[in-house]
């Protein structure tokens, strides 16, 4: 019988450069606090044993060209690569100390696709999709430089309107939770992304966050409150610059009804950054 | 406005190294037989970040292209 035996969720650009460049000083502070915090979750993480690391997390228009945009995509095959960027700017210079190839759960990757259809998931599947950032970043602050389990990366369509519902990415989450108990695997969950940022998708409105509205989530995560979560709606997502939590509510959907334990909080005028935590029974 | 034809083109200027010379050195050349209207193709050859972005061009690809934004 298999388990999810970690589950965590966490902001996935953590580049201190990249913060004192846009909030000074306190960018930097803030972002080396919540990687800190974030890798003693990876030490949890790894003595738990995981065979497997699911991580849910989205494509910045990198890894699919507009000849598809996938809502749910699962990444099978044995390795995936890193996403090469010639002279990157902002978020996708960070990848470039990371190693370039990582090894992918195959079998678990394949459970979820064949069992999706069943379950009412016709889920897009990639042999070749490349990860960025929004999947490097917290993989590799959480290991250091301990082994990193097999992935099995998952892209939520978060950006380009129409995206699936939370409600949707809720029940494909309690799904992933389904196929991994009937598996063999000791599986760990990452979500990745947010909190509040680029309201709206706004270049005008870059350097605004909505405070209120992401402690309203994390007041609803930390009680185990899944049920108002639903019902967000996309154009609230969209004005408070929340478009990335749509990762979080496949990781809420998985450990439903599990409490969150916030290890890392932190306003800057860019994005407020976020790890946290799920205590599983 | 055409969200596609203004992201296609972010995109195409985020991967294709050689297309995105051709651009920073001459973009009304480099856009020249694209299906862009008159207002996306200003907002290009100007390299208006801020108004790509308000005729549809996504975030993240706007804020990405290595060289968009006027020094």
């Amino acid at each position: 019988m298999g388990r999810i035996v970690f589950a965590g969720a966490m902001s996935h650009v953590l580049d201190p450069d990249y913060y004192e460049h846009a909030c000074g000083e306190a960018g930097r502070r803030s972002t080396e606090a919540c990687m800190a915090e974030i890798a003693r979750m990876g030490e949890r993480l790894s003595a738990a044993r995981a065979e497997a690391l699911v991580v849910v997390a989205d494509d910045h228009l990198n890894a699919f060209s507009f000849n598809c945009v996938p809502a749910l995509c699962v990444r099978t095959g044995r390795t995936v690569q890193r996403m090469v960027q010639d002279h990157a700017e902002a978020f996708d210079r960070v990848l470039d100390h990371m190693p370039a190839t990582y090894p992918l759960h195959e079998p678990l990757a394949n459970a979820i696709l064949e069992q999706g259809p069943e379950a009412g998931f016709d889920l897009a599947l990639s042999w070749e999709a490349p990860v960025d950032h929004a999947f490097l970043s917290p993989v590799n602050t959480l290991h250091g430089s301990r082994p990193i389990p097999p992935l099995v990366p998952i892209w939520v369509n978060c950006f380009v309107a129409p995206q699936p519902t939370a409600r949707r990415c809720f029940a494909f989450g309690q799904f992933l939770a389904r196929v991994i108990a009937a598996s063999p695997w000791r599986v760990g969950i990452i979500a990745t992304g947010g909190l509040s940022h680029f309201p709206e998708l706004a270049l005008a409105r870059v350097g605004e966050t909505d405070t209120v509205f992401d402690r309203r989530l994390v007041h609803w995560m930390e009680r185990g409150e899944h049920e108002p979560l639903l019902e967000l709606g996309a154009d609230e997502l969209h004005k408070t610059g929340s478009h990335e939590f749509l990762n979080w509510m496949v990781l809420l959907g998985a450990i439903t009804p599990a409490r969150a334990v916030v290890r890392y909080f932190g306003e800057l005028p860019r994005i407020n950054l976020a790890a946290v935590e799920w205590t599983l029974a | 406005m055409s969200r596609y034809a203004v992201n296609s083109l972010l995109y195409r200027l985020k991967k294709d190294p050689q297309f995105r010379a051709g651009f920073m050195a001459d973009p009304a050349r480099a856009i020249a037989d694209l299906d862009l209207s008159e207002a996306e193709r200003a907002a290009f050859v100007e390299r208006d970040r801020r108004r790509i972005n308000e005729l549809g061009g996504y975030l993240h690809l706007v804020m990405s292209i290595p060289g968009l934004a006027r020094r």
